[in-house]
This record gives structure tokens, C-alpha cells and sequence, in this order.
């Protein structure tokens, strides 16, 4: 079971791949994959200096690294639904996926990893030129690499829960189910501590956003990679406590997501919509 | 006869961007939350960062801004995209009407229904954040809003030229044209702090310049203007009769070329 698994994963990684990339040459997807989120960091740098007058400070390093890791939580969570959408609404394939002998969530995450390896040239040239050119003090020493490695990821799996919890919702959705994952990146974009700290949310907002691993995943790496005395987005929480946090919510997410996979497949089959274009 | 024709074809493809789309309600959820929340995570980037109540105002008004952005890049300008998929294209090409006034039905249904969500979004935003927007000039406003729109949807039918002939290379184009866009533009911030020649070369895209002269009107003592506002409008008077006329000109180039290599009806 798990091995045919691990087998269909690997080709929904492949068929998302070609979907992603081979609509034109290597240079120009590069450029791609990096110019939107390469767009998305500058403003906040620009943000910044504008406030700032010019000078440097702690916030900004803040800014470079909820920055950089942030393509990675939209490709890697939207990259799932987007699979879906693609094979009911836009290629109409998912009848003959569906029916293939292949469990058809592990196909989707494949796709969705796919996805999330499209973020990461992004996220290592913002990282890169934010040390070279913004001076951010990022730590890569080797003792630090398993911590940063085993954050990341546990973040992964976490975003795949994300993203898995969205398609179990797009079985039953139509019309305008291209714009329910943009919705919730916008939703965790705003209540995760992306580009600014959760202190500075309103406090009747703040158990919401201790409801997601992205929020941890993203403490976490900020403290990894960052000195000592570095912006917290959760000051309350101790550098040991945060990866605990992390792993309880990815865990916690993991069964929510397949919960609500088994749920909107068996409605959208007993409705019989699960192949259902809707014309978008 | 030819006139009577163009005006049912401009307000039966303005029609569902207006009155049908009452018929599918869940876009009031997405036209309206979604802009909102944009605008409220900058506007905590700002307040995380301390800057003056003037900065909620750019990003409130930028917010605004991204309605009409997104509405004319991917209800303009990539509709044709999704017209190939569901069959439509070759349908409007054989209408005897032509390419153009569907486009400006599609505009003016755009227009109106966009005007709408970015209105809620500066409301919501003013009430929430009590942002100080103040308009010194109401002419110069609606001025400044007019030939901005104008100019902003003849880009809308330019870029939608490109999809007689390309399928998803052009929307990945178009895809592509969200945050470097809004960067370029001075979408949340002011346009000056990319320097006088980078914002030149970003007037190009109608909105930089009609940002910029809209916060010169709204914050006149606070927001320092990459240029003079008569020069604003002035570039902008030019970009509005620009983009239609290229637009033209490119629709036709497309049209012609995409019969000739047959690509009119491809669908990827």
C-alpha cells in the first residue's frame, strides 16, 4: 500500500512538473518561478527603507524571511488544488485518474510537491540576496542544518495538510473554486505572521492564527536562521516550545485533512459531481 | 444598422459582468474579501513598522487599486483564454459585429462592477483603520480616475490580442504580472522611492502614473509625486488614447495572423 503510494506520488510529482514548467525553456520558467516572488519581497523592502528613511533594522530581516519562505506555503498548499481543478476542469482527466488503480490522494500530492519545488529557486536566490545585498545576518552554520531541515520539512507536511483540507472543500464547490485557494493563502497571509509579527494583530485575532502549522513552521525557521535578539512573530513562546507547537499542529492537521478528503470525495461521489466541469 | 449592432454586443457581453453576475453570488465573498485582506496584512506591515496614518491611505488605495488590476488582466485581458476552452472564440469570431465591441462590453462591465468592489474596499479600510483620505479636488479626481480607467482597459485589450495566438505561454504572462506590477507601480508605497528613472520607465502602465496623481490629490501636503500633477495628466491623456489605438491595431495583427497559422481554436 505504501509503496503504491510512494509510487503514484512520484509520477503526480513528474506530470505536475511538466505541467508547470514545459510550456517554455528552462531560462525563461527560472525567471518565472522568481520574478513574482522576487516582486513580492522588494515591496516590503521598499516598505521598509520608505518608513525606515534608509537605515536598516531587525524588521527587516523579519521581512526577508517570511518573504522567501512564503512562495513555498502558496506553491506547495495551492499546488494540490490546483491539480484537482486542472484534472476536473481544465484537461477533464480526472474521470480516467480517478479510475486508475492508484490512490488518488497520493497522485495529489504528488502534484503538489511539484509545485513546491517551483517555489524554491525563489525562496534561495531571496535568501541570497537579501544576506548579499540587505546585509541579513542569516545563520547557516552545519549544527543548526538538522534543526533547519527537519522544520522545513515537517513544514512541508503540514502545508500538504493545508492544501489536502482545501481539496476535500473543492470536491463540492463549483463556479468560483479557482479562487478558494487564493482566498486562503490571503487568509494565512494575513493571520500567519508572513510579513509582520502577530503581536500586531488585534488580540481577539490572535487564537486564530495559533490554529495553523504555518505560523510555527514559520517562527521556527525565522529562529533558525536568525540571530539572537531577531524579531519573534510569538514572543510568548520559548525556542523549544516552538517546534513541539509545530508538530502538534501539523499532526493536528494531518487528521483534519483526511477527514475532510474522505468526506467531500464520498459526497461529491454520491452526488455524482466529482467529474463535474463547471464551466469557469 | 452597423451602429445598433456594436451597442447589443457591448451590453450583452457587459451583461453578465454586471447583472448576470448577481446570478453567482460567492463573488462578493471573493471580489471583496480578497482585496480586503490584502490590504489589511500591509496595512499591519506599516503599523509593525510604525509609519504615519498617511502610509494606511497608500496601502488602502492600492488595495482599491488591485481590483481594478486583476479585473483587467484576467477578465480582460486573459478572457479569451478561457473563451477558447469553453468554445466561445469561434463563436464571437463569426458574429457580425467583430472582436472589439465584445472587448468593450467586457470593459464596461468590468468598469462599473470593479468601481463597485474598490469602493467597498477604501470604505471598509476607512472604517476600520480610520485612514485619513481627504479629496482636495473632486474634478481633479474624477479626471485623474477617468483617464486612468481608459487607459488601464485599452492595456486590458491589447494584452487580450496575445491570446488569438498564444494559449498558456500568455497566461503565464499575465500571471507573472501581479507583484512586479505592483511593485513597478508604487501599488503600496510611493512610486519616488524607485527613483526618478525606474518610475518613468513604470509610467508606462497606466495605473503608476494614475496612483500617483490620485494620493498627490488625496494627501497634498503629505505624498511627494514622482512628477508635477498637470504633468501626470497629462502623460496619462496620451496613455489613454495609446493604448486603445495599439490595441486596435494589435487585435487586427493578431486576428489575422492567428487565421493564417490556424491557432484561432487551440486550446493549450
Amino acid at each position: 500500500m505504501l509503496a503504491r503510494a510512494l509510487r503514484t506520488a512520484r509520477v503526480g510529482f513528474w506530470l505536475g512538473w511538466q505541467v508547470q514548467s514545459n510550456w517554455t525553456d528552462p531560462f525563461l520558467f527560472f525567471v518565472y518561478s522568481i520574478a513574482r516572488p522576487l516582486g513580492g519581497t522588494l515591496i516590503l523592502v521598499f516598505m521598509f527603507y520608505v518608513v525606515a528613511g534608509g537605515r536598516r533594522g531587525p524588521m527587516l530581516d523579519f521581512f526577508v524571511v517570511g518573504a522567501a519562505l512564503w512562495p513555498v506555503v502558496v506553491w506547495a498548499m495551492q499546488g494540490l488544488a490546483w491539480g484537482l481543478l486542472e484534472d476536473r476542469e481544465h484537461f477533464k482527466t480526472i474521470a480516467y485518474i480517478y479510475t486508475a488503480p492508484v490512490p488518488f490522494w497520493a497522485y495529489l500530492v504528488g502534484r503538489g510537491l511539484a509545485s513546491a519545488v517551483v517555489a524554491l529557486p525563489a525562496t534561495v536566490l531571496t535568501l541570497t540576496v537579501g544576506t548579499a545585498v540587505l546585509r541579513v545576518p542569516l545563520i547557516l552554520s552545519p549544527d543548526r542544518l538538522p534543526a533547519l531541515a527537519a522544520a522545513f520539512l515537517l513544514g512541508i507536511a503540514g502545508l500538504v495538510a493545508v492544501g489536502m483540507t482545501i481539496v476535500g472543500a473543492l470536491f463540492l464547490i463549483s463556479g468560483e473554486a479557482w479562487r478558494l485557494p487564493d482566498a486562503v493563502g490571503q487568509g494565512l497571509y494575513l493571520l500567519c505572521g508572513a510579513v509582520f509579527p502577530l503581536t500586531v494583530l488585534p488580540g481577539w485575532l490572535q487564537p486564530l492564527t495559533r490554529l495553523f502549522p504555518v505560523t510555527y513552521w514559520l517562527e521556527a525557521m525565522r529562529r533558525i536562521l536568525l540571530p539572537a535578539g531577531a524579531v519573534h512573530s510569538i514572543p510568548g513562546l520559548g525556542d523549544r516550545a516552538v517546534p513541539g507547537a509545530l508538530l502538534l499542529a501539523t499532526g493536528l492537521w494531518v487528521l483534519v485533512a483526511g477527514l475532510a478528503y474522505a468526506a467531500g470525495l464520498a459526497r461529491a461521489r454520491q452526488k455524482g459531481i466529482l467529474d463535474a466541469s463547471t464551466g469557469y | 444598422m452597423r451602429v445598433r449592432r456594436v451597442w447589443y454586443a457591448v451590453r450583452g457581453r457587459a451583461y453578465p459582468r454586471t447583472v448576470g453576475a448577481a446570478r453567482e453570488p460567492s463573488w462578493i465573498f471573493y471580489d471583496l474579501a480578497l482585496p480586503i485582506l490584502g490590504v489589511l496584512a500591509f496595512v499591519f506591515v506599516y503599523r509593525a513598522l510604525g509609519a504615519p496614518p498617511q502610509f494606511t491611505g497608500y496601502v488602502i488605495m492600492g488595495g482599491a487599486t488591485v481590483a481594478f488590476w486583476m479585473n483587467v488582466m484576467w477578465n480582460m485581458a486573459a478572457q479569451f483564454y478561457w473563451e477558447k476552452h469553453q468554445g466561445n472564440l469561434e463563436l464571437y469570431m463569426m458574429v457580425p459585429c467583430g472582436l472589439v465591441p465584445i472587448l468593450l462590453g467586457m470593459a464596461a462591465g468590468g468598469m462599473l462592477a470593479t468601481t463597485v468592489r474598490a469602493a467597498v474596499v477604501v470604505a471598509v479600510g476607512v472604517l476600520l483603520f480610520q485612514a485619513p483620505l481627504a479629496v482636495s479636488s473632486w474634478p481633479l479626481f474624477a479626471l485623474i480616475f477617468a483617464l486612468g480607467l481608459v487607459a488601464l482597459y485599452g492595456l486590458g485589450m491589447f494584452f487580450s490580442s496575445l491570446f488569438l495566438l498564444w494559449g498558456r505561454e500568455a497566461w503565464h504572462l499575465v500571471s507573472l504580472l501581479q507583484e512586479p506590477v505592483y511593485l513597478a507601480s508604487g501599488f503600496y508605497f510611493p512610486v519616488r522611492a524607485l527613483g526618478m528613472w525606474v518610475g518613468m520607465v513604470a509610467s508606462l502602465i497606466p495605473i503608476t502614473l494614475a496612483l500617483d496623481g490620485l494620493r498627490q490629490v488625496m494627501f497634498p501636503a503629505f505624498h511627494r509625486g514622482l512628477l508635477p500633477l498637470a504633468w501626470e495628466v497629462a502623460g496619462l491623456a496620451l496613455l489613454a488614447v495609446l493604448f486603445p489605438v495599439l490595441a486596435l491595431r494589435m487585435l487586427r495583427f493578431m486576428e489575422r495572423l492567428a487565421r493564417q497559422e490556424g491557432r484561432l481554436s487551440f486550446r493549450w
